[in-house]
């Protein structure tokens, strides 16, 4: 086992890795930018150094100063946490040629996964159920027609340099199609400089559910039940749940075994998310593998009792794993809420002091945040400042303790999404279960705060 | 290192110069701050040798006339392992006292085997050297105070 573990990252997932590292008797190292100096996560490490100043480019990212740190400290592997290095192969590839163990995937495995169409190339030779859509670019407007008759409209452009919604366009027709590719292309050669585009079969009403597996060494795998995160503003998750409202036993065994399958297919180590589309006719596609501890991986805890970040360090340091497939079983049900320093009506960032901090509690409720009174929230940094993770026996039970819980939440000195996320929970269809991607958009088109 | 913490010793080194006193040390939790002087130029200690006075600029025993504010404090640009010369058996770059030229290299701080050198960046005199040969310092991390020639 490890004997000091040094975090790159900070916040909340850095004081959760702390934590771990805590009850598993392991050191630990907090680097940490100047305006960070007086953070929890740092004063909770049991070492600290300052990589930088508050431009992460400086500092969280700036690869040989966390690998100095590691170094003048002693530090025997690094948790990169989720963001800043967590998908970079090539710090994951220093790690592993100076003899430091990257708590995570190996780098061959983040470079194959972070290419997207060579990831679905893998899948696609594996067997595995992808998004439909045409292989690689279209060539020319009759290549996307053929290719766009095969699919059936309505069908999806989109810009293979594309991201958050750029160079995307749906065509519910033949007609629209070949001016669609066209504006598409012009939008992608500004934003992306490479108008290259593919077409994919359009979903009116899809939800986002993932499957959370972990593997070792010795070639086991196992998946730990799936994640609901179909509440999403512009491909930013902010409420995730599991088990999700739309998968029974059976479905969650298909997608769990494929989701195995996957993970075979690429030989992956250590802790992973599988994602895929669900559609209404309980269809599943694969969309990507996140070769990370994701934000969301705390509602996969509370259901299935394993702590996912204490899995991740026993696995890299060569540990097999405790259980196998038929000792995971679900219980109850859990719900994340994501807490940023927003404006909850224009997600406006709103950095500032804090003046005043007080987190939910009682049973059944988990915060995971590094935030205190008088903190001050940095814009230099991601927004999400907290998560609210409620556990109940049973859906409707984990909702009424999420509910209370953001009731409790008070924070002053800076706007927060809470009244977005109470919105969200009174919503009658969220509480019904089941809703799309389309889910936010409409609540926000209609709503009154 | 950051700079409040850098400006905590900024003022503990005027506190030294302004009381006379040559050593002051601070602890507050795990952090714990020792100011030391080299030489023993005070008020109640017997005249120094010129040599010895030299280590330490005068204007640092005139309490109260001039404060230490205009000293200058050379800070870690990386993290690393700190070196005060090339290499073990080498004389260090500087010393205390010692007089120093922009440009002049003051010491190597090692990160991934790679020595950056770090160079002053005025005229001046070394007050002080912050930092014990081979320690560990990080970004921002003062390493040496120079008092800047006028």
């Amino acid at each position: 086992m490890f004997k000091k573990i040094l975090i790159a990252n900070r916040g909340e997932i850095a004081l959760r890795i702390i934590r771990a590292c805590r009850e598993l008797g392991i050191k630990t190292v907090a680097v940490f930018s100047e305006v960070d100096a007086h953070s929890l996560f740092v004063r909770h490490a049991d070492e600290s150094v300052c990589i930088g100043p508050a431009d992460s480019a400086l500092s969280y990212l700036n690869i040989p100063n966390v690998l100095s740190a590691a170094e003048i400290t002693g530090a025997d592997a690094i948790h990169p946490g989720y963001g800043f290095l967590a998908e970079n192969a090539h710090f994951a590839e220093v790690c592993e040629s100076i003899g430091i163990t990257f708590i995570g995937p190996t780098s061959e495995h983040i470079a194959l996964l972070g290419d997207k169409s060579k990831a679905r190339e893998t899948m696609l030779r594996h067997g595995i159920p992808v998004m439909p859509g045409s292989e690689g670019e279209l060539r020319n407007l009759d290549h996307a027609v053929q290719v766009a008759g095969e699919l059936g409209y309505p069908v999806m452009v989109k810009a293979s340099a594309g991201g958050g919604g750029r160079g995307l366009r749906v065509v519910s027709r033949e007609a629209e199609l070949g001016r669609a590719i066209l504006s598409a292309q012009v939008e992608a050669r500004t934003g992306f400089a490479h108008d290259g585009v593919y077409l994919e079969k359009y979903f009116p009403e899809p939800r986002h559910v993932e499957i959370q597996v972990l593997a070792d060494e010795h070639g086991h795998v196992v998946h730990l039940g799936e994640r609901d995160c179909s509440i999403q503003r512009r491909y930013q998750k902010l409420v995730e749940e599991s088990p999700s409202p739309v998968v029974d036993d059976s479905l969650r065994r298909e997608m769990g075994n494929v989701a195995l399958k996957v993970v075979k297919a690429v030989q992956y180590r250590n802790a992973g998310t599988v994602e895929f589309l669900l559609d209404q006719n309980r269809k599943f596609y694969f969309m990507e593998i996140n070769a990370r501890i994701q934000v969301e991986h705390p509602v996969t805890e509370m259901v299935t009792g394993i702590d996912l970040i204490k899995e991740q360090i026993r696995v890299a340091a060569g540990m097999p794993l405790r259980f196998r497939q038929k000792d995971i079983q679900l219980h109850g049900h859990s719900i994340e809420c994501r807490i940023n320093a927003e404006c909850p009506e224009t997600f406006v960032p709103s950095p500032g002091v804090v003046s005043r901090f007080h987190v939910p509690g009682g049973a059944g409720i988990r915060v995971d945040t590094a935030l205190e009174a008088m903190d001050q929230v940095h814009p230099h940094y991601d927004s999400m400042i907290a998560k609210v993770i409620a556990h109940g026996q049973d859906r409707a039970d984990a909702l009424s303790r999420a509910q209370r819980a953001l009731d409790e939440f008070a924070v002053e000195g800076i706007k927060t999404t809470i009244p977005l996320q109470r919105l969200i929970l009174r919503d009658p269809d969220f509480q019904k279960g089941g809703v799309s991607t389309n889910f936010l958009d409409r609540l926000l088109a209609g709503r009154m705060l | 290192m950051n700079s409040e913490q850098r400006k905590e010793i900024q003022e503990l080194v005027e506190i030294l110069t302004e009381q006379n006193l040559n050593e002051i040390e601070v602890q507050r939790g795990d952090v714990r701050i020792r100011i030391r002087r080299e030489s023993t130029a005070t008020v109640s200690v017997p005249a120094p040798s010129s040599t010895e006075s030299g280590q330490v600029p005068e204007t640092l025993t005139d309490s109260g006339e001039k404060d230490s504010s205009r000293f200058l404090t050379v800070t870690s640009p990386v993290v690393g392992t700190f070196y005060r010369s090339s290499s073990p058996d080498v004389e260090s770059y500087v010393e205390e006292g010692d007089l120093v030229s922009r440009g002049q290299v003051l010491c190597i701080v090692e990160a991934m085997k790679l020595m950056n050198e770090i160079e002053s960046e005025v005229d001046g005199r070394v007050v002080k050297v912050m930092v014990e040969n081979e320690a560990g310092v990080e970004y921002g991390q003062p390493l040496f105070v120079i008092d800047p020639l006028p």
